[in-house]
């Protein structure tokens, strides 16, 4: 236990560090989100009045779209994470240099991604609260309720972002896929289907609808059911140890190929 | 117990035989030099020993454990790749590897303020990786492989593309490693002058296989009571090259023939040269051994097939 919380803070001391040193490419990142939301606003906004429903009448569209959104900065931070790291650590030449230590590079990378996230939810809320304030629509953020389903679900975004990242290392230049996946992941927190079973067997989407509930329908994680959060929690753990098989099996491959340390 | 012992170790990659079948061993707290032209398997071999790659055939063994449970026993620094994050000081680099390692505290933060002491980093922590000089992040780097307290250290060309006075410097750093802190290095160089100076055993791989292991002594003796220098009193002439070409010795003939060299394998057989030379009336100045140095025993061993 102690050396995950040395691994944690570490990792968190490392990012924060690398934010305040890359600040460039933080205050970019942050500016392209908020743009690229205020263009897709504005769109949807146009279009309903085109379509003679007044900005009024769109009120849960809108709503929906800032919780889908804000869930999409937090998912795609988070599955990203795990394949440009490793991509950045081959590049950089400090991959091999995790593979030496004790403990696997999986859970070095989880709890990696898992100190960025943190982080990344911080700013994600900060955003959130720009564009509540830049489009007027002012959602109820009860963040204990939040941060309970979002938690528990990405742990199944953290597990594609591992099968990317095993996939990273032995084939290096993945972005077309990682491009392609980050749409697919829009549909995760925009589409939810009305069977549970089949939100529940999609990765995190369960989670979002969740997040959905409480940020729109009014709920806490109180009124979650016992069978809400075995579901949330169930696809979390499959998706996860999927992407856990799945990475070793690639480490192992591009070990067999003397891969770890080429780009 | 051996600290490293490698067993027929073989590795392809495609059809290419990077390392075929090759067998050496490391004694414990010694520095052990592998030495090889490009090509001959250094890198493959370090790498498979802290199983950065995965063998066709053979076995590791550290500490007489399997190398894949007994990764917790080394530490490496490798050939042109950074080992280090250049957006973080030493002194955070440093705390980020042993923390990936599941170290922290107290006690680390005042070994990473010896080590940072030790290698004259100290003015430098809170500078910038990439602000530093090549030298000075092979020595962050080497601080890196120190601050885990494993008792095996693999060093990939530790000296590469350092200018001479970083060479002595890292030089002068493996040897007080080795002589206060009772590690076992295993280090690949194209040096040979590294070897020589801290190595006491020596691998020598040669297009992927093992041309032989020994003690730097050992090879250094072997190899040095086997060439003369014959300093003649005028040079010779064609028909006296002629002459002692034609008998069983290897001569060399150097500096237009006022000088020979002779490669004899027991001490004897000097008696014998110089009775041929007598015969042709040809006088000695001088005769000395040869000082071979360890570039010349390797050229000897790998028959001059160095890139």
């Amino acid at each position: 236990m102690k050396k995950m919380y040395y691994l944690l803070k570490v990792s968190l001391e490392k990012t924060i560090k690398e934010l305040i040193r890359y600040k460039f490419n933080t205050i970019t990142n942050l500016l392209i989100l908020y743009i690229l939301f205020m263009v897709m606003f504005s769109g949807i906004r146009g279009f309903g009045i085109s379509l003679g429903v007044s900005p009024v009448d769109m009120g849960d569209n809108l709503e929906g779209f800032i919780v889908g959104y804000f869930l999409w900065t937090i998912i795609m931070a988070a599955y990203s994470d795990i394949a440009y790291s490793i991509v950045n650590d081959a590049s950089k030449g400090t991959l091999e240099q995790l593979n030496m230590s004790n403990m696997s590079l999986s859970r070095i990378l989880v709890v990696r991604s898992f100190s960025n996230l943190l982080l990344d939810i911080v700013f994600s809320i900060i955003l959130l609260l720009i564009i509540m304030q830049a489009t007027n629509h002012w959602l109820e953020i009860k963040i204990l309720s939040i941060l309970i389903p979002v938690f528990i679900g990405i742990f199944s975004i953290l597990g594609i972002g591992l099968i990317c990242g095993g996939l990273a290392l032995i084939f290096k230049k993945v972005q077309s896929l990682l491009n392609v996946i980050q749409y697919f992941l829009i549909g995760l927190v925009a589409v939810f289907p009305e069977s549970n079973i089949m939100s529940g067997l999609l990765p995190f989407n369960y989670a979002a609808r969740g997040v959905f509930s409480t940020m729109m329908g009014g709920c806490s994680f109180m009124d979650f059911r016992a069978v809400d959060y075995g579901i949330m929690v169930g696809n979390s753990l499959l998706y996860f140890i999927l992407g856990l098989i799945i990475f070793n099996q690639c480490v192992k491959v591009a070990k067999r190929r003397g891969l770890l340390g080429q780009y | 117990m051996n600290a490293i012992e490698v067993n027929e170790l073989s590795k392809y990659y495609g059809k290419v035989k990077a390392v075929d079948n090759i067998s050496f061993y490391v004694k414990k707290g010694e520095i052990c030099g592998i030495l090889g032209p490009n090509g001959s398997g250094k890198t493959t071999t370090i790498k498979s020993v802290c199983n950065l790659i995965i063998p066709d055939s053979g076995e590791i063994k550290i500490f007489g454990q399997d190398n894949k449970k007994a990764i917790g026993h080394i530490s490496a620094l490798f050939e042109g790749t950074r080992n280090l994050y250049w957006r973080l000081t030493p002194r955070e680099n440093l705390r980020y590897f042993a923390g990936i390692r599941g170290l922290g505290g107290r006690k680390i933060e005042r070994d990473i303020d010896e080590l940072l002491d030790r290698f004259n980093l100290s003015d430098k922590k809170d500078i910038m990786v990439n602000n530093l000089s090549r030298g000075m992040q092979q020595k962050v780097a080497i601080a890196m492989t120190l601050l885990c307290d494993t008792e095996i250290i693999l060093l990939d060309e530790p000296t590469l593309g350092l200018d001479v006075q970083s060479h002595i410097e890292i030089k002068n750093m493996l040897m007080d490693i080795a002589s206060t802190m009772n590690k076992t290095i295993l280090l690949s160089t194209h040096n040979m002058n590294l070897v020589q100076d801290i190595c006491e055993d020596v691998v020598i791989l040669n297009k992927g296989k093992k041309a032989t292991q020994d003690s730097v002594e050992a090879l250094m003796d072997m190899f040095k009571s086997m060439t003369y220098e014959i300093v003649l009193t005028e040079s010779l002439s064609e028909e006296d090259e002629e002459y002692l070409s034609k008998t069983k010795y290897d001569f060399y003939f150097i500096n237009n023939g006022s000088k020979i060299e002779v490669d004899i394998s027991e001490f004897d057989k000097i008696y014998e040269i110089i009775d041929k030379l007598k015969e042709k009336d040809i006088y000695i100045k001088e005769i000395k051994q040869k000082d071979n140095n360890f570039e010349r025993i390797f050229l000897n061993i790998t028959n001059g097939e160095v890139e």
